[in-house]
């Protein structure tokens, strides 16, 4: 019994490991990795999706079937809820740009839900360049709208005795690069925990099992009834993955527009 | 120490989701028709929460 427990907590190092990302070729710095892979196959799915969209919607306005109306669905949903919602009048001019973030952010968090694939955005390599996407794309907007020295200024709200504006204008600048640091941590620590909680139940489940078949006795045996709530547990995680991966890229496209909401308000 | 750390970092992420979430379930309780921006107000601020406390269970396990 108690090396089973032993065993499990081998393994659980094993599994962390293997969640960071490994070179194919070159080094982590520079080179295609593990990740890079995962990632360009979810890109080369969501191309896919799209161009069969695009050819299923060839000479008619009506969307027929699961993939056109599927694909209209969460296009509209990005539109209405997110570029709608947030943006205003302005949502026509970023609403590309929000709907681009939002699938690739989106397919690859889910190439990472089936088993033995891992998720694209699971490293800080890949959600950090996304979030540095994002990052610039706000910045020069508000630099578009109000000028660079007009958008370095209207970080700090107007209307405030110089010397507190001062400091009210150091914090903001500090915050605004935080907003690329959280972007970035955010997305990969969801994919990350997730992924290691899901591990961790299915290296229980069998663990335990194996246990018991190596070893009949009724303390393995009773370990080995416990490896269906394991079960039952890795399939709830599982459900709620799936459910986060979709959360995360809404939050992830969200928080983008809304900081392009925030750079083009005019004075606050 | 890693595990104790995670569980003080959890004990704050769990104050902060039960208030939202009661928050909201008040408000929904109190004005049904506002349900959806609401829904999005509610899954932004967890979003927050949670992602400190993941952010906590990172840093704990690595």
């Amino acid at each position: 019994m108690g090396d089973a427990f032993q065993q499990v907590s081998g393994e659980m190092g094993e599994l962390i490991e293997s969640f960071f990302t490994t070179p194919i070729f070159g080094n982590s710095t520079v080179g295609f990795t593990v990740t890079t892979f995962w990632f360009l196959i979810a890109c080369i799915i969501m191309l896919t999706v799209f161009f069969s969209y695009k050819k299923s919607m060839e000479g008619q306005l009506v969307p027929h079937g699961f993939l056109a109306n599927g694909v209209e669905y969460l296009v509209e949903y990005v539109r209405d809820d997110v570029c709608k919602g947030n943006l205003g009048d302005t949502w026509k001019e970023h609403f590309p740009f929000l709907a681009t973030l939002f699938f690739m952010v989106m397919f690859g968090d889910y190439v990472g839900m089936l088993p033995t694939w891992k998720a694209g955005t699971g490293t800080t390599g890949i959600t950090g360049a996304l979030a540095l996407m994002s990052f610039l794309y706000f910045i020069v907007v508000g630099m578009k709208k109000k000028g660079v020295f007009g958008y370095i200024k209207s970080l700090a709200p107007t209307g405030l005795p110089a010397p507190i504006a001062a400091v009210v204008w150091v914090i903001e600048i500090f915050s605004t690069f935080l907003r690329l640091i959280t972007l970035a941590v955010r997305l990969f620590c969801n994919m990350f925990a997730g992924h290691v909680a899901m591990g961790v139940f299915a290296i229980m489940t069998t663990t335990f099992i194996h246990n018991m078949l190596a070893n009949l006795t009724p303390a393995s045996m009773g370990l080995g009834a416990m490896s269906i709530l394991w079960m039952v547990l890795l399939v709830l995680i599982y459900v709620v993955e799936l459910l986060v991966a979709f959360i995360q890229a809404y939050i992830f496209t969200l928080l983008s527009a809304v900081y392009i909401q925030l750079a083009e308000a005019e004075g606050h | 120490m890693n595990v104790i750390g995670y569980g003080l970092c959890v004990i704050g992420a769990a104050l902060g989701i039960g208030l939202a979430s009661s928050a909201v379930a008040n408000s929904m309780a109190r004005q049904p028709e506002v349900q959806g921006r609401l829904f999005t107000v509610f899954i932004l601020a967890s979003a927050f929460i949670e992602a400190l406390c993941l952010i906590g269970f990172v840093v704990a396990i690595m």
